[in-house]
This record gives structure tokens, sequence and C-alpha cells, in this order.
């Protein structure tokens, strides 16, 4: 079995379309048409089609709307178009890509159903702006962070549920309101309750969150703002990209020599005199750290050595999004797209329709859970011969019936009831000759009485 | 003559299904699959429409089945037929279960042959108004009118035609020869057509289908809350009949906690908008249950649930899991197999026999005396697997929500898994060796030992507030598992001791990358050459990629080479002492925290090793010592370091009197307890230092009590660190102190008595 390659893909505010490259061999793929998304906005939906939110003075016209395009991996064109009912800015998806989630600038979070496009929910999340968003790791919370410098953490359950919403004192499970300017970003590192929660945010700092404990955990002063921060798999070190074009790294379990001179828990930077760092990814393996930059350019850097691995070119403008995914459609390179495109008509999938504008109806009854194509690789190995076993069976049946000793018992069997029956003719015929005496001494008695 | 064709049947039917294996595995092979297969179904329906032998029928209906899995296309023209015949074999009621089971699955399968969403959403619309009108007809009496009306309208929007009948005719319709008692028959199938939804939520189909969920959950909800009292005010039903009724309800309530499980299965994260109506049905329901069997199908969905929803949910389920669990593994009487009476299943059964005598006169409102009985009994294996149900739920919520707001339970589920695994090991562990010539009770029982072990190295890996109670006595019931070498239980305990033996030398790993920019550290292990290999070709080449083999050293942990300067360096003990006199106010705040109530009494095997009494104030402190292990607390300390710089001063002051005492205490502590197991403490096996331990040198002992926080002061201040006598040591200690804090590395553990003082835990 082979891996499905690891494609790097990245948009930015200018309408530069989304740039998607193979992270380990650098060929370029596709470039999407027509995105200009704000930051946060970029997501790939279940690693089976791409999303973006639009930003505003793209289309200026409609202010009172948003909008929100979809890819499908083999065209370049936008696919399918949803308009919400506000400007999204973040917007996320469940690791299934059953669930997407959108902020607004409102303030408001929307959460739609990608299946069928439904508005499962909308709620007030902050007082601003939501800035980001984004699931953890078992993809039951989701945590958003505003303008106004909270970051909120969602269960998922009790957004959909009113009864437990209304047992509950507030309707999220934690707001953490330290970060006294705008939240940029926010990650989340692996270990269910126990992991922990990076936020950065416009006022130079990086705060680490308990999630078990709701607490703060530790708050690291950087020289800069940072805008984009991208949390090591192994969660030693958690890396900061900031406005004046380095990419610092942050101690978390890691040793930190308290002499350097870049701060307290700042371990060191990444630099290669770029403009300020826009969004920050790691592979899958942590192995790469991706870097884009207001200069139009996607860095590639090894996170063992420090050293750039490659260079990608998005555009002359910034680039505010990039995201890491494993493509899961069949195909990855251009030259079969058109196999691809069968094998989904085949498969009867194509993209999601729209998103809904408004939830259409409260009735609960109408929520529909969506169970996508499944194909078990397992069947064929899974697959039993039966014939021998069967017939063994049928075998051992037969024989039970047919072996010399049943033989035997049957004969045993016919032989007692043989005697049995000559038993019972003897007594008949005894039976009979008495009847038979006895009915002839009646004739002739009362013959003898007749006469008389 | 006829024995000789039933033969030839059953041999031609698995034969022909082994050959459309075979050829499926065929690669060019699939046309002429297909074309031979839609042959065959006229002949194999007009046998199954003929034949009345079982056998033939199962092996012509698993031949079937092959056919829909591999060659489903080749059916699509007998649809009906094929529907017509199942139903019709499948409501005779004269099918043995194993019969049934194949008859549904082979129902399930059917929608693939016309491979479209429409019908499959037909066969499951059909499916549930079946099982619908089936349970109107069972239930009629037990609930209220509402209920079906509501349960009909979810089925069937108003305005909307309904689909024709399963089977092509109305399941009510009787068999002419049917034997049944009609409320047997009707059990029978709604279980079969339950089963059938199973398979249609759980099975693997090539297209994509939205399927309502709410109709599903009703119905599950539907049959669950049926308890077999009649509802007030109506009475058609016959005293017999609620009877045999509520004799079947336990079967039918199996069924549907299946079907639950399917739709959880089935449904994963979709399942999220309706997952709060699933926990209140659930939590209801167990409060009812009492059958062994039901109770464990209730856990293991709620296993499942955990598992597959993840943090979000485990707060929701926490009480239900913990309180029900807490019940079902009440101590009383389970002590050793030995005192296991062996009554085969029938538990249930008297149990239930109980409450339906109760029945037979009035309506059952009898049922706690049922709850009565089943306390008093002794145990059974049908409460033993609960026990192990319950176990393994624990540790499912223990995985994925132990942290999560668990103050108020995480003491007494620590507790009683301790418990528990220690009763459960004191008749000795068991020997699987044996379990094939031994009864099943054994087995049973080992399954339940391996259970608690890991249901308690649950509880002692997940991160709680502080550092786990019972640690020393879990270690200790693992270290007598692992000697049974070569059964099951071994290997458990082998893992766990692995596990835990992290807890027991916490370690900060070296970072790799932070030198690497200074002193031209440069990395090349087998991952980075994997990268260099690929990207050999381009562009941009990463650095080295040769150095593999001679790195290795650099991968160790440091804990050796700490170990070593720790006997090495006696300079380092004044920093240490520093860090760990500290402490000494720690325990009156971990103390002060609910979750460590029980901290003095529960260390109490770590107290035994010392003589003295007064030790017992230092044995909190031992425990308090250890806790910056967990990440959370020490990066808390950290964080806060820089603000507690600033009260350190008037602490410190206050805090170097509780120390004298303390320290001369603990130093002799932990001199008893390092005599005692000083290899066991030592990994490393290095003698020296052992010797050193024994010797009794204060300093010496105090290192070594403060070995975890070698990492963080010590590798840096060794140098600096200077030779001064204990006394004077502690003097220094403040300024040292403060020196630290200014520096304060994430490991230091200057301020934990500061977070309580500044900050007290606000939850």
């Amino acid at each position: 079995m082979t891996e499905q390659p690891e494609l790097v893909i990245a948009s930015s505010p200018t309408d530069a379309g989304i740039g998607c490259w193979d992270l380990h061999t650098g060929a370029e793929h596709l470039r999407y048409r027509s995105c200009s998304s704000p930051s946060h906005g970029l997501t790939c939906i279940g690693g089976r089609f791409l999303a973006s939110s639009q930003s505003q003075p793209h289309n200026t016209k409609s202010s009172s709307s948003g909008s929100i395009l979809y890819w499908s991996w083999n065209k370049p064109q936008v696919e399918v178009k949803s308009f919400p009912a506000e400007p999204i800015n973040p917007l996320v998806s469940n690791g299934e890509g059953t669930f997407i989630a959108g902020g607004g600038a409102s303030g408001d979070i929307y959460l739609w159903q990608v299946a069928t496009g439904k508005l499962l929910k909308k709620w007030q999340a902050h007082y601003r702006g939501v800035t980001c968003l984004l699931f953890n790791d078992d993809q039951s919370l989701l945590i958003s962070g505003s303008e106004d410098g909270s970051v909120r953490v969602w269960s998922l359950i009790m957004v959909f549920d009113d009864l437990l919403r209304g047992k509950a004192r507030q309707p999220y499970e934690y707001s953490f309101s330290e970060h006294s300017l705008k939240v940029t970003d926010v990650v989340i590192g692996y270990g269910g309750a126990n992991a922990i929660v990076v936020s950065a945010s416009e006022d130079r700092t990086c705060k680490v969150w308990s999630l078990s404990r709701g607490k703060l955990l530790r708050n690291i002063v950087f020289p800069t703002i940072i805008d984009a921060i991208a949390l090591d798999p192994g969660e030693d070190v958690f890396y900061a990209g900031g406005r004046d074009g380095k990419i610092y790294i942050a101690a978390l379990n890691a040793f930190a020599n308290p002499n350097n001179n870049y701060g307290l828990h700042i371990l060191g930077f990444l630099s290669e005199q770029s403009k300020a760092i826009t969004c920050l990814a790691l592979s899958m393996d942590g192995g790469l750290l991706i870097s884009g930059s207001e200069d139009g350019m996607v860095r590639v850097w090894n996170t063992k050595n420090h050293n750039i691995a490659r260079i990608f070119r998005h555009a002359k403008g910034p680039v505010n999004n990039i995201v890491v995914v494993r493509q899961q459609s069949l195909l990855s390179s251009r030259g079969s797209v058109n196999s691809q495109v069968s094998s989904v008509k085949r498969h009867g999938v194509s993209l999601a329709p729209p998103l809904e504008k408004y939830a259409n109806s409260t009735d609960e009854n109408d929520y529909k859970a969506v169970i996508g194509p499944r194909n078990d690789p397992d069947r064929a190995v899974e697959a039993s011969y039966i014939s021998i076993q069967t017939l063994n069976n049928q075998i051992l049946e037969l024989q039970r019936q047919g072996s010399s000793s049943a033989s035997e018992m049957e004969i045993e069997r016919l032989k007692l009831d043989r005697s049995r029956s000559i038993q019972m003719i003897q007594q008949w015929e005894k039976k009979f000759q008495t009847l038979h005496q006895f009915c002839v001494t009646e004739l002739l008695d009362g013959e003898q009485a007749g006469n008389a | 003559s006829p024995e000789d064709s039933h033969f030839v049947k059953v041999a031609t039917c698995a034969s022909l299904s082994d050959l459309f294996t075979r050829l499926n595995g065929l690669p060019n092979a699939k046309k002429d699959g297909i074309s031979l297969s839609s042959k065959l179904i006229q002949p194999l329906l007009k046998q199954l429409n003929e034949d009345k032998f079982d056998a033939v029928w199962e092996e012509a209906v698993f031949l079937l089945c092959t056919i829909l899995d591999i060659f489903p296309s080749s059916i699509q023209r007998h649809y009906d037929g094929v529907e017509d015949a199942i139903v019709l074999r499948l409501i005779s009621g004269k099918c043995s279960p194993s019969m049934l089971e194949k008859l549904g699955y082979c129902l399930a399968l059917l929608p693939k042959s016309r491979g479209d969403e429409d019908s499959w959403l037909l066969m499951m619309q059909k499916i549930m108004l079946s099982i619908n009108n089936l349970l109107n007809d069972s239930f009629q009496g037990l609930e209220k009118e509402t209920i079906r009306t509501e349960a009909m309208r979810l089925l069937l929007p108003p305005g909307k035609d309904p689909p024709p009948p399963l089977g092509g005719q109305s399941l009510s319709r009787e068999t002419a020869d049917n034997k049944m008692r009609p409320e047997h028959l009707q059990i029978s199938r709604i279980s079969t057509l339950i089963f059938c939804c199973c398979k249609l939520l759980t099975s693997s189909y090539p297209f994509q289908v939205a399927i309502h969920v709410l109709p599903l959950i009703a119905l599950t909800k539907r049959v669950l809350m049926v308890d077999g009292s009649s509802s007030p005010g109506i009475a058609y039903m016959t005293t017999m009949k609620q009877e045999f009724l509520c004799s079947e309800l336990p079967v039918l309530h199996s069924h549907t906690l299946d079907l639950l499980s399917s739709i959880v299965k089935g449904l994963g994260s979709q399942l999220l908008p309706h997952v709060g109506s699933i926990i209140r049905l659930l939590t209801n329901y167990f409060e009812t249950s009492t059958l062994p069997e039901l109770r464990i199908k209730v856990y293991t969905i709620m296993n499942v649930l955990l598992m597959s929803l993840g943090v979000g949910i485990s707060a929701h389920l926490t009480d239900v899991i913990v309180n029900n669990s807490l019940m079902d593994l009440d101590e009383r009487g389970t002590s050793s197999v030995a005192q296991q009476k062996i009554y085969p299943e029938t538990t249930a059964k008297t149990s239930y026999k109980k409450r339906k005598h109760a029945s037979t006169s009035s309506s059952l409102e009898e049922q706690p005396d049922s709850d009565v009985f089943e306390v008093e009994m002794s145990p059974t294996m049908g409460s033993l697997s609960v026990k192990i149900a319950a176990l393994e739920a624990l540790e499912a919520l223990l995985a994925v929500g132990g942290s999560w707001r668990s103050e108020s339970w995480r003491v007494n589920v620590d507790h009683l898994l301790l418990v528990v695994t220690r009763n459960a090991s004191k008749g000795g562990w068991a020997k699987d060796g044996r379990s094939k010539l031994v009864s099943e009770p054994t087995t049973m029982w080992g399954n339940y030992q391996i259970a608690a072990l890991r249901a308690l190295l649950a509880s002692l890996l997940s991160p709680g507030r502080t550092r786990p109670p019972h640690l020393s006595q879990g270690l200790e019931v693992f270290r007598r598992g692992s000697r049974e070498i070569g059964t099951k239980v071994a290997e458990c305990c082998a893992y766990a001791l692995l596990a835990l033996e992290v807890l027991i030398h916490p370690r900060a790993l070296p970072f790799l990358d932070i030198q690497s920019t200074d002193n031209k550290y440069e990395v090349g292990n087998k991952w980075f050459s994997g990268i260099s290999d690929r990207a050999a070709n381009n562009t941009f080449h990463i650095g080295p990629s040769k150095k593999a083999p001679d790195e290795s050293d650099s991968y160790n942990d440091d804990l050796y080479a700490d170990w070593m300067r720790n006997s090495e360096d006696s300079d380092t003990v004044a920093a240490d002492h520093g860090n760990d006199t500290d402490k000494s106010n720690q325990p009156q705040a971990t103390l002060g925290d609910p979750s460590s109530e029980k901290l003095p009494s529960l260390d109490s095997t770590a107290v035994k090793d010392s003589k003295s009494s007064k030790l017992k104030e230092v044995a909190p402190n031992t425990v308090a010592t250890k806790i910056p292990m967990d990440r959370d607390e020490v990066m808390a300390e950290s964080q806060l370091s820089e603000e507690t710089s600033k009260h350190s001063e008037e602490i410190l002051p206050s805090k170097s009197e509780t120390l004298a005492s303390i320290s001369s205490g603990k130093s002799s502590f932990q001199s008893s307890s390092l005599v005692s197991d000083g290899n066991a403490l030592n990994p490393t096996g290095s003698e020296v230092q052992a010797e050193n331990l024994v010797l009794g040198a204060k300093n010496n002992v105090v290192s070594l009590g403060s070995e975890k926080f070698v990492d963080s002061a010590s590798r840096k201040e060794v140098a600096e660190a200077s030779d001064a006598g204990f006394a004077s040591s502690l003097m220094m200690n403040v300024d040292r102190g403060k020196e630290l804090m200014h520096e304060s590395d994430n490991e230091s553990m200057e301020s934990i008595p500061d977070i309580v003082d500044v900050e007290p835990d606000s939850d």
C-alpha cells in the first residue's frame, strides 16, 4: 500500500488562487482559481476537497452575505458556491469531513453538515469577530479565538443538546480571557482531555492552556506580534511566526537554556530575512515546518537542522493560509484526472451541496446522517470457503445413518418389532378363538332355547 | 432416495459458493462471474420456494449472500423474488437462530444488488415499518397511545404514501401451518428484523446513504422504555399474554441495545446532534435494568461512545458510569474463585421469574423487589461478566476523560480499582494454561483479573491532580502478577510495569535541536536520511545524512548522566536541597486539595520503611515533591515564577523554620528507604552510588532524594555550586532560589509552594 503524498496548499488574501505542491517531491499540482481567503479561511474537508471562505473586500457589493467556495481536487474552477448570512472568516472541518464550522465577523459560529449542506447550529460565541477555529484531536471539542481576545472551548454535544446546555452554567466549557488583544492563532496538542492549547495574540504573547484544568500554564512574551503557531507533534516545542519575519522556537517540554538572550522559554529562531510570517504548518511527522510569508513565498524548513529544505513561490502578494493534507482521492497527479472523475461517478461521490444560509427548519427530525460509501478491503480475506466444512458435516450425518453399527441397530429393532408383532398376532388369535367359542356356544344355546 | 438429493443439494450450494469466491480472486473474470451467477438465480429461487429442509436453505442462503457480496448486480432482476422468498421464510417462525441470522444478513445485503441509495432507504423503511407494526401488536396495553402515533409519524410523515409491505405481503398474515403462539412469533420476527437494521447500518455499501436518525433512536427508545407494566387505564391485555411478553422482553431489549450499538458505530460523529438524547436514554435505562446481559450491553455501548466521541462526551457519561460501576463492583462476597458458586447462567432467569410471578397477579410494580434479589445472590458468572464490562467502561472513561473535571470522582474510582484488583488477586492469579481442562468459570475469573489490572493501570496512568496515590500499592500488585510467567496476567502486568516506569523515573529528554544551532550538532537519524533520499533530486539539499550510527548516545536520556553526576558532585546538593525544602510547605496545600485528602494514610507503605513516627509528616512531602512530574504543573510553575520571584523573599524566611525540622527527618527517612531498595531505585546499577548512600552522608542522601530536580537545577548549576556545608547551604538556597527564579527555566521547582500561596487553586 502506498502512502498518499502529503500536499501543501496555500492561499492568499489577494486573488492569487490556491497553490498546491507535493511536500516531498516539490512538484507543483493544480492551481485552484479565484480564491482570496481571510486568515484561517482555507481548509480541506476530510481530505476529499478544498474549501475556503472569501474575504470581503473581494465582493464589497454584497457585504451583507459572505461566501464559501469549494474546489474538487481535479478541477481548477470553483465547483460549489455558498453564501452564508454574514462574512465568514475562519473555516474548519472535522477530521472525517462531516461537519464544517465557520466563524462569522459578528462573533457567531455556524456549524453545517457537509453532506447535506444543512445549517445545524448557529450560536453567539464571542462579542466580536471570530478569528480562528479548530477541532481538538478527538473532534469532540471546538475551540474558537476572537478579536475580543478570548479563547473559548465548546463541547459539540452541548452545542447540539439544548437540555444539557440548559443544565450547565455556561454554554461553553472554558473561556480563557487572559489575552488583552485579538487572538491571532490557536493550536491544540494531542491527548484528549490532557491536551494543551496554545494561543497567540496581538498582545505579543503566546499562552499555553491546560484543557483538563482550564488554567493558564505558561505565558511567553515575544519581541514581536505572533500571527501563526505550529505545535510540534512531540510537543517539545512550538513554532511561532512573528511579524518581524522570524520563526521563534518556544519551549514546552524541552529544556531551555536560561542564559540565552531571546527571552523566557524562547529557544531560538529560524530566519531568512523575509517579511512577516503569516502562517505555519508542520508535516504530519513533524520533520518539516512550512511557513508562509507576506512576501508571497512558502518556505519549507527542516526542523532538525533548521535549514531551508525548499521554497515554493505562491504569489506576489502575501500568503495567509497553509494547510498540509493527505489527499484522499484516488489519484493526485494531473495526468489521470479522467479515471479519477470516472471513479467519482461510479461511487456516486460528488462535491457536497452548497451550505444553507439560514437554518430552514428547527425540526430535529429533519437531520439526516450520511453514511458514506464504504468498501471494506478485508472482504476478500474474510470471504470464506465453506464447501469442505459443509460436506464434512453432511458426510458425518450420512455416516451416522448408514454405518454398519447403525444397520445392526436397525436389524435389532426390526427383530424386536417382529417378535412383538408375532406375540400380538398370537394374542389376537387367542382372543378370536375365545370369541368364536363364545359365539358358537351362544348360538347353540340360543337355538336350544328357541327349540325349547 | 431423498437423503441423497438432500446431500447433493447442500454440497452443490456450498461448492458453488466457493467457486464464486474463487472466481472473484481472478483478475478478469468479473463479466463471466456476473453472467454465470445471474443464470443461477432463477433455479436457486425455485429451490428456495420449494424446499423445506433447513440444511438446504441454510446453504442456499449462504450462496445467495456470497453472490450478493461478490457479484451483486446479477441479482438485480430477481430482487423482488429474493426479497419475497427470504421474508416468507423469515416470518414463518420455523427457523433456527443461526438460520434467522443468515436470513437477516441476506436481506440487509439485498440493496447492494441495485446499488443505489433508494433501494437501501426503501428496505430500511419497510423493515422499520414492519417492526413498528409488530410492536404495535405486541405492546398493546403496555404503552401509551401517544407513543405509537408519534412513532408512526416519524416513520411515515403525514401525507406520504406507505411503501409496499416487506416481502410483498403483510407480515401479519399468518401462515397456515403455524404451530407457534402468535406472541412468540412476533418477538422472533421483531428480533430478526432488528438484526437486519443492525446489518444495514454497519455493512459496507458502495453508495452513500442519507438516513433519518430520529426514527431509529425513537424506535430504540420505544422498546427500551417498555418495562412490562401495563400503562394505567388500559387493560386490553390478558394476563397470559402479558406474562409471556415480560418473559421475552429481555430478548427484545438485548436486540434493541444491539441496534443502538450499531447506530453508534455506523454513524460515528454524525450522531452528535442526537447524542444528548442517547445519553439520557441510557442513563434512564441503566437505573431499571438489572439483568447482567443487558447491563453488559449498556456498558459496551458507553464504551463505544467514549471511544468514538472522546472528551466531549466523557463529562456527560461520567456520573452514570461511575455510579453504576460502583454498584456493580461492590465487593461484598466476591473475593476468590473458590467462593464462586457455579450457577450456570440461571441467575438471570431466576431473578426474572420472580418478577414474572409478581406480574401475574397485577401489573409489574414490584421491580425494586428484583433488585434486592439480585444483590443478595452470591456472585455468579453473570455478575462476573457484568463486572468485567464495568471495569472496561471505567478503563475507557479514565483513558478518555480521566483528567477532565475529575476531582469529584477520581479519588473514589482510583481507590475502588485498587481494592477490586487486590481482591481479584487474593485467591491467586488465573493460570490460563489450564483453561482447557477446567470449566469456564476459571477463564472468566482470569478475564476478570485482567480487566481489573488494565483498569488499575489506566487509573494510575491517567493524569490527575497529584501523583497517583496508589502507585506503590499498584506496583506491588503488578509485580506479583508479573511473576506468573507465561500467563496472560503476567503479560498484562509486564506491560503495566513498563508503562509505569516513566512515572517512577520521570525524565525530561534533552531536546536535540537546541544545541544544533550553537555547536554544529548534526542529526542523522533514519527519518532524516529518508527525507533526504526522497529529496535527493531536488534543488534544495538537506544537510548531511550519513551520521546515523555514531549518534546513538545523544539519544539516550539524561537519566544516567544525572545519576552519575549526583553521586560525584555532592556540591549540587546545595541547590537541590533548597528546592527540596522549599516544598516543605507543599503538603498543606496538597492536603487542602480535595483530591488528595487521603494522601497521608494511603502512603502508609512508603512510611512503613522508617520506624520514626515523626516521618509521617514527611510522607506527604515526598509525595508532594514528585508532583512536578505532571507536565502541566511544571509549566504552570515556571509561568508563574516571574511573579512569584517578588513574593519569594517574604515566603522563604518563614519556610526555613519548618525546613530545619523536616530536613533531618526526611534524610533519615530517605536513607532508610534507599537502603531497603536501593537497587530497585537505581536502574543504572551504579554500585558506587549505592554505597555512598548507605554511608548516610546527609548531602548524598538528599541529593538522591532530589534526583527529580537534577534536570532542572544541577545540570546548569554544577559548575557554580558551592562546597558549603549543610547549614550554610540552606542559607545559600535563599539566594540561589532567587537566582533561579530569575532564570526560571521551565523545570525549576522553586515556585511550587509559591503557586499555592500566590494563586490558590481556583477550582
